[in-house]
């Protein structure tokens, strides 16, 4: 998967419209990112990746690149 | 109405598997408008059984994390109409179990037909929220139904937690 992939998958995890997160992106301006938010990608990651999360590592994010961290250091992203 | 919508449990594998049942009479009220003439069960209860029966087969595991709570309703599709007087049977299969969430498979058949499914996410809410001494009536019924040894419950199906559940203080 590549990053403009893993974009996508991510704006879809979040229902956000495809193209409008990037990297940088805080979480502050994705509305979905809520608790609610948390809990889908985690279990998005795991069920998508096999990556398995706690609330806390999640819940310590703060932009949509530290999502593509988390898929990269588990070599998802090229 | 009470918002009970499992009236027993037919069949348990803490924390895998239930089949529960409900049925709602034709006098409750929610009938007269829905709709006039036409009274068919809400989808909305539909979930919401497909919800409480998923939720007692993880609440019968008793685990720490506290009592399941619909988050996520992530599909869900109606093929038929569930009339009143018609007994819903409920299957939920646990998909994911984690501390934090879960995710259940469900089905709803009436006279052996499908009548809906879901996919349902549960989060938890921890057991000190609520009232002390509080638990589940349906779930109680059940495990009360079920032989008194936890080697015995275990032989029914890996359900040696429900005996955990079964045992567990009261929270002073």
């Amino acid at each position: 998967m590549d990053q403009e992939q893993a974009l996508r998958w991510i704006a879809e995890v979040f229902e956000q419209e495809p193209g409008r997160l990037s990297s940088s992106t805080p979480r502050s301006e994705v509305a979905t990112w809520d608790s609610l938010g948390v809990l889908t990608l985690m279990a998005a990651l795991h069920e998508h990746f096999g990556i398995v999360m706690t609330t806390d590592q999640l819940t310590g994010m703060k932009t949509v690149g530290d999502i593509l961290e988390v898929l990269q250091s588990n070599g998802k992203l090229a | 109405m009470r918002f009970i919508l499992v009236d027993r449990i037919h069949e348990l594998v803490a924390g895998k598997t239930i089949v529960a049942e409900k049925t709602l009479s034709p006098e409750e009220e929610l009938f007269r408008d829905h709709f006039p003439g036409f009274a068919v069960v809400p989808g909305v209860l539909l979930i919401e059984m497909m919800a409480q029966a998923g939720g007692k087969c993880l609440d019968a595991e008793s685990q720490p994390r506290g009592y399941a709570m619909l988050a996520q309703i992530r599909s869900a599709s109606f093929r038929q109409w569930v009339r009143p007087g018609e007994t819903a049977r409920i299957f939920a299969t646990i998909v994911v179990s984690q501390p934090d969430y879960a995710t259940a498979r469900c089905h709803i058949e009436v006279a052996e037909r499908t009548v809906c499914s879901a996919e349902l996410m549960f989060a938890f809410v921890p057991a000190e929220q609520f009232v002390i001494g509080y638990r589940d009536p349906v779930l109680q019924a059940y495990l009360e139904g079920q032989p008194a040894t936890c080697e015995a419950n275990a032989s029914i199906g890996g359900g040696k937690l429900r005996c955990d559940y079964r045992d567990a203080e009261p929270r002073a």
